[in-house]
């Protein structure tokens, strides 16, 4: 996506970031009625609409702040192409139902999908991260926890009563598990595949 | 080299405190492994994850607030509009509502036009032996039924803090707001009530209608009334009044 120019609405990834009301309602007003129509012509409704629209800009909020998402292309197809598939995914989980797709609501440039399929890849990325941090021990999870959020490691010692040189040590090592729980993750291998 | 010693090397990496002794043992290592290089990119990219993750932990979730409120006003709104078809009115209308008004007004000053008093029949607040503040609920029944809706007004909203989705302190209350010709207020909670399913679904329409009729609204009166389904309660004082207006 390298040197093409930011696109205009590019504000409405910046009114995540800086939880700006007045834009992020004009995001609703402006993006929501085509989300909900799909959803509603297949098997949904309203109130499943805002779950899944709500889902979705917190996924791109997260990509934002993480990774630093540049828009390029217009919101709209970005946007739409997300919460179909959101959509599409959760009612595969719920039932095997026929999904009908109807491509013809949005012209989606090969821009917009791959926009798109970054995030989505991201999010695949992020929810299987936060699946295998889960699965760690209940010390490594609190002395993580502790390291990330205070920023002295000489503060984090004082809280956990052990010696700082102990808590260095343990947090590349907790991290270091943690890369081994994702590395031997059968997800971790399919999404390696597409990346 | 440990994977002890390895990680270490991992982690000052990520936090660019390697030396320069370090930093060839780490290019040694990559060098030498591939699989070492890419255990390095993942821990680097776990690194940034919980970094983001922890950090921003209380920015997500203000976001996820704001936004269920912008959603919920947006998706409560659109289903207004809907609800709305069979009350609202184009704006133009309102104009042509007005000097009907006024035809009616005048037609009826000749007439004896009805009026809001003789309609509506207020019901009395009882609701003491359920809930648990007691306290309030005897204020507020009180404040009610002796008329002084100012007081019952700031009651009854107290209750309603506590307990959002109570159609009945919500009704009396749009009550209190009607009786103090606060009207926006008034139609925004009869409006939320009709919305529901509540038994004064209909019975917020009939207080609605009436102040309409209070203000001398009688085009306005009347479409409301005629909105009323036979099996509502007011149905047959409402085709009483119904009948004046016409």
């Amino acid at each position: 996506m390298g040197n093409t120019k930011v696109h205009p609405d590019q504000k409405y990834i910046n009114a995540l970031l800086q939880n700006d009301t007045v834009i992020l309602g004009e995001i609703y007003q402006k993006f929501a009625p085509k989300v909900i129509g799909y959803i509603k012509n297949n098997s949904g409704d309203e109130s499943r609409a805002q779950d899944i629209i709500q889902e979705t800009l917190i996924t791109i909020y997260k990509q934002a702040k993480e990774k630093g998402l540049q828009l390029t292309c217009p919101f709209d197809a970005y946007f739409f192409l997300l919460c179909k598939r959101k959509w599409i995914n959760e009612l595969k989980k719920s039932t095997n139902k026929e999904v009908t797709i109807n491509e013809g609501i949005v012209s989606i440039d090969d821009e917009s999908a791959r926009f798109a399929e970054e995030t989505e890849l991201f999010n695949a990325k992020n929810e299987l991260f936060s699946e295998m941090f889960d699965q760690l021990g209940k010390a490594c999870k609190e002395l993580l926890k502790a390291t990330f959020t205070i920023k002295s490691m000489e503060e984090v010692a004082q809280k956990l009563g052990q010696s700082y040189g102990y808590v260095r040590k343990k947090k590349s090592l907790c991290i270091g598990q943690l890369t081994q729980l994702v590395q031997n993750a059968p997800k971790f291998n399919q999404l390696k595949n597409l990346l | 080299m440990t994977p002890e010693e390895k990680y270490e090397l991992f982690e000052k990496y990520c936090s660019q405190e390697l030396s320069n002794d370090e930093k060839s043992a780490l290019q040694k290592l990559i060098d030498a492994d591939k699989a070492i290089d890419k255990e390095l990119k993942l821990y680097q990219d776990l690194h940034t994850h919980l970094n983001a993750n922890f950090t921003t932990e209380k920015q997500k979730k203000e976001l996820e607030n704001n936004l269920k409120e912008i959603g919920d006003t947006y998706f409560s709104k659109k289903s207004t509009k809907k609800a709305s078809k069979i009350i609202k009115m184009p704006v133009w209308a309102y104009a042509a509502a007005a000097s009907i008004a006024i035809v009616f007004g005048v037609y009826f000053l000749n007439q004896g036009s009805p009026v809001y008093n003789d309609y509506a029949n207020i019901p009395e607040l009882a609701i003491a032996e359920r809930g648990t503040s007691a306290e309030e609920i005897k204020k507020a029944e009180n404040a009610f039924n002796s008329k002084e809706y100012a007081e019952a007004e700031k009651y009854l909203s107290e209750l309603i803090s506590q307990d959002v989705n109570n159609t009945e302190y919500q009704f009396y209350y749009g009550i209190t707001l009607l009786e103090q010709d606060k009207y926006d207020a008034s139609t925004k909670v009869f409006q939320k009530i009709h919305q529901g399913n509540s038994i004064y679904k209909y019975k917020a329409i009939w207080f609605e209608a009436l102040s309409h009729l209070k203000r001398k609204e009688y085009a306005r009166c009347s479409k409301l009334l005629k909105t009323l389904p036979v099996d509502a309660e007011d149905y047959q004082i409402a085709q009483e009044l119904l009948k004046k207006l016409d």
